[in-house]
């Protein structure tokens, strides 16, 4: 704004009256309003302001050397920039803070310092990159890609649009969640932008004074041992489960929002205090009851996919896969994992070979345990020739990193976690319970080579309760109605109406019967579920819940008779016909299958004898259907077991008998051979018990047919 | 299966040979390079490949960045290039063959479409559905 050294010197001269009354007007203002004209406000000769720039720009002029005609020429804009950049990458944060995404571009100015190896070298893989470069030109001839191509772009560029960049995330993941998932400033997907290193890193490693520092060491309060990445968190339990339950230890029962938060906070590349607070807090909760069949297997595998993670967050440095169990934590009862007995070596033929050369050298400081990683020494060489002969032949292999295939893998891992993984996984952790117990059978029958299975170790999250409160505000009438994705709004007002007997056709009575039957037998079902699921939480759980995990099987137990015979029977059951529903239904047929080793031995029976009764009726239906098939062979052989036994001579006395059997050969014989389904299996006894009642003939007929003549399958 | 046995993944499958399918029903060939947790994809000395009756033909394409949802399947290619019972050509030959091909189709399509108008039966269009 101009401000002219007086009202006289204003060029518009004509009314004078009027300019000087503006003067007094502004004297006033100058009065109430310092800020805008009085000692706040900035002098804004916009001349001066010009003149102090090119003092400036002379100062740094005269440092630099003279590069040429251009340099302190009229170039207003270009030495003032210049300037500033480089007073810029001297403020900057180390490269190591870089998203592994875009880290390759940085070819920083200091000199390269590999005699740092207690630091935590590879959370930095430009670090790395330094490293590689002088040694690399050392031991091999072939060279990467990566040293190729990315050191020309001109670095001040890259430090000035990444920094100030960086400095503007916002702080989104504090703000208060109102019903929605917590916002993300920087989505998940990508790789960390920042790592949080610690000092001493930064120290050894960049030793030019930095004013960042000073903040960073304000932003992180909490000790370095009470650090820990959210996948630590939900990592320390699974470690702790390898023998080594330690009190303090941290818990994982971070709420949705924290672990959000955390997680967003991590992906800024920042952890507020406030989130240091709660996590701080954590460590002092008891560690909740954990998951015995976690103890099976690899936990390496779990530890692993955290290392890109850990690396970010400036803890120890991240293990490659090619090392088993390391301890990720920082603390020291971590150090106490003890190996699994069978070792696994993956696939390391991805690593740099200086890479695992310098990483096997700091597993060797750290663990002076685990005395069986040393003696592989010999197979890492020849991994590394491997590796060197690849890298030789595909010059433009592993531009993926292996920190972020660890990223990657480590996101794949988190969405693995569950609460109950029989819950979520039941098919998967079904199929390895079978494996496994191949396993088992095999190496207890021979002595065989022993495979190592390696199983995947998903980590067990405990449950958290969720119960959405609606957001309150101070002050205010009433609540809020926001509607959000856990708390939608309710949209129709669904009522569901009966109808009347009477309107009702006999068509949809009929139809409505079957319904019903279908409700009842998915209730069934379900309830079935439950009861073949008892056993393994009776496993599960402790002491003193048994019993009455006990009585609601049973109470279940029944409830699935009821069912199936029909509700409020009457003295003598005197229609089946509820039950005759239930199987000409073939999901009621298996489910009735399935329930008989449940049901006590009378109820057991008296659906067998239902199922018998009505067996004519039922073989109609299921002639076409091979489960049904099979079914009554296996009713069919069973009787016949019986008979030649002779233990139950009452069966042969009831004529009952007697005519189901005719019926049973008759309707079979009736139907015509292609219509006759496939049964699953065919007992052998059958031949005996037809041999009993028809003739030769139509024995034969019968074995034909029903390819019970051995050699005709 | 080093990374996480039981689960499919592709951070084994890195630097490897692969054969990309897309859901628009292209063909890409190359070196896998680096992926993200969407499966989205980065393929080196890509080649575009067209196969029309028992010949094909290259097309090189560089660098592609495959976004995951696109992609139908990918499998790693392990056996060499002349292992093949088909016949590769150029590319302007395989192109035209192409054209040849898509010309057929358009036209079987339109008397099916036709045909079908004739007895009040009508498709809906393809483009409106998500082919692949």
């Amino acid at each position: 704004m101009f401000r002219y050294p007086s009202l006289e010197d204003c060029p518009l001269d004509e009314d004078e009256d009027a300019f000087q009354a503006l003067g007094e007007e502004d004297e006033d203002i100058d009065q109430f309003n310092d800020d805008t004209f009085g000692a706040g406000a900035v002098d804004d000769d916009w001349q001066e302001a010009h003149e102090r720039l090119a003092e400036l720009e002379d100062k740094a002029g005269s440092s630099r050397e003279p590069d040429g005609p251009v340099g302190n020429d009229g170039d207003v804009l270009g030495d003032p920039e210049d300037a500033l950049a480089e007073r810029l990458t001297r403020l900057v944060i180390d490269n190591e803070l870089e998203d592994p995404a875009i880290m390759q571009a940085v070819h920083t100015r200091d000199p390269p310092q590999p005699g740092g190896l207690n630091s935590s070298i590879w959370d930095s893989s430009a670090m790395l990159r330094r490293i590689r470069g002088p040694l690399l030109t050392q031991e091999m001839p072939s060279v990467s890609v990566l040293d190729y191509a990315l050191p020309q772009r001109p670095p001040q560029a890259r430090d000035e649009e990444r920094d100030p960049s960086e400095r503007a995330l916002p702080r989104r993941s504090s703000s208060p969640i109102i019903g929605s998932p917590p916002v993300r400033a920087v989505p998940i997907g990508t790789p960390p932008k920042q790592a949080a290193i610690p000092n001493f890193n930064q120290q050894i490693l960049c030793p030019k004074p930095v004013h960042i520092r000073a903040t960073m060491q304000q932003r992180y309060p909490a000790p370095y041992g009470e650090r820990m990445s959210p996948n630590q968190l939900c990592n320390v339990p699974n470690s702790s489960l390898l023998g080594h339950p330690f009190p303090h230890s941290v818990s994982p029962v971070l709420t949705h929002l924290q672990r959000a938060q955390l997680l967003g906070g991590a992906q800024a590349g920042r952890m507020s205090p406030s989130q240091f607070a709660r996590v701080s807090g954590l460590v002092g909760s008891p560690l909740p009851s954990v998951n015995p069949k976690l103890l099976q297997g690899r936990v390496g595998q779990m530890m692993s996919p955290a290392g890109g993670f850990r690396a970010f967050f400036g803890a120890p440095p991240a293990p490659p896969p090619s090392q088993l169990p390391h301890p990720p934590g920082p603390g020291s009862h971590l150090q106490n994992l003890r190996p699994q007995p069978q070792m696994f070596r993956p696939d390391t033929t991805h690593l740099h070979p200086q890479h695992r050369r310098l990483l096997h050298q700091r597993q060797q400081q750290n663990r002076n345990q685990h005395r069986s990683l040393n003696g592989s020494g010999g197979d890492r060489g020849g991994h590394r020739s491997n590796h060197q002969e690849q890298i030789r032949k595909d010059p433009y292999a592993n531009l993926m990193l292996q920190r972020e295939k660890d990223w990657v893998s480590k996101i794949q891992m988190m969405q693995l976690q569950s609460t109950d993984p029989y819950l979520d996984d039941y098919y998967y952790q079904n199929y390895f319970q079978k494996l496994e117990k191949l396993a088992a059978a095999e190496e207890v029958h021979g002595d065989g080579p022993k495979k190592e299975r390696t199983k995947l170790i998903t980590p067990q999250v405990a449950k958290l309760e969720h119960t959405y409160k609606p957001v309150q505000f101070e002050g205010s009438l009433g609540k809020l109605t926001v509607s959000s994705v856990n708390n939608p709004r309710k949209m129709i007002d669904a009522v569901v109406t009966s109808r009347s007997e009477d309107d009702e056709t006999k068509e949809k009575q009929v139809r409505d019967k079957r319904r019903q039957t279908l409700v009842t037998i998915e209730k069934t079902y379900s309830l079935l579920l439950d009861v073949e699921d008892y056993e393994r939480r009776y496993l599960l759980s402790l002491e003193g819940e048994r019993p009455a995990l006990m009585g609601e099987r049973k109470q279940k137990i029944c409830d699935m008779y009821d069912n199936l015979r029909g509700k409020a029977p009457g003295q003598d059951r005197p229609s089946d016909d509820h039950f005759m529903q239930i199987m000409c239904i073939r999901k009621g047929k298996r489910l009735v299958a399935r329930i008989l080793p449940f049901l006590a031995p009378e109820q057991a029976a008296d659906v067998l004898m239902a199922t018998a009764r009505n067996l004519p009726f039922l073989i109609k239906k299921d002639a076409q259907d091979e489960f049904g098939l099979s079914l009554l062979y296996l009713v069919l052989s069973r009787g016949e077991e019986l008979q030649s036994s002779d233990t139950n001579t009452e069966l042969m006395q009831d004529n009952q008998w007697t005519e189901l059997m005719l019926m049973a050969t008759r309707e079979l014989l009736r139907i015509p051979q292609g219509a006759l389904a496939k049964p699953v299996s065919i007992p052998s006894n059958l031949i005996s018990l037809f041999s009993r009642y028809v003739d030769q003939q139509k024995l034969n007929l019968l074995e034909t047919k029903l390819h019970l003549v051995r050699g005709i399958r | 299966m080093n990374y996480m046995p039981g689960t499919a993944s592709l951070i084994q499958d890195i630097d490897k040979k692969h054969l990309v399918l897309l859901r628009d029903g292209r063909t890409l060939i190359g070196y896998l390079r680096s992926i993200d947790q969407f499966a989205n994809l980065v393929l080196h000395q890509t080649v575009e490949r067209i196969h029309v009756g028992k010949k094909y033909g290259d097309i090189p394409r560089g660098i592609f960045v495959v976004r995951g949802e696109n992609v139908v399947l990918l499998g790693e290619i392990v056996s060499k290039e002349s292992d093949t019972p088909l016949q590769q050509v150029s590319i302007e030959e395989i192109l035209e063959e192409q054209r040849v091909e898509q010309q057929a189709k358009q036209e079987s399509e339109k008397l099916k479409v036709q045909a079908l108008k004739e007895r009040g039966l009508s498709v809906p269009r393809a483009d409106t559905l998500d082919e692949y």
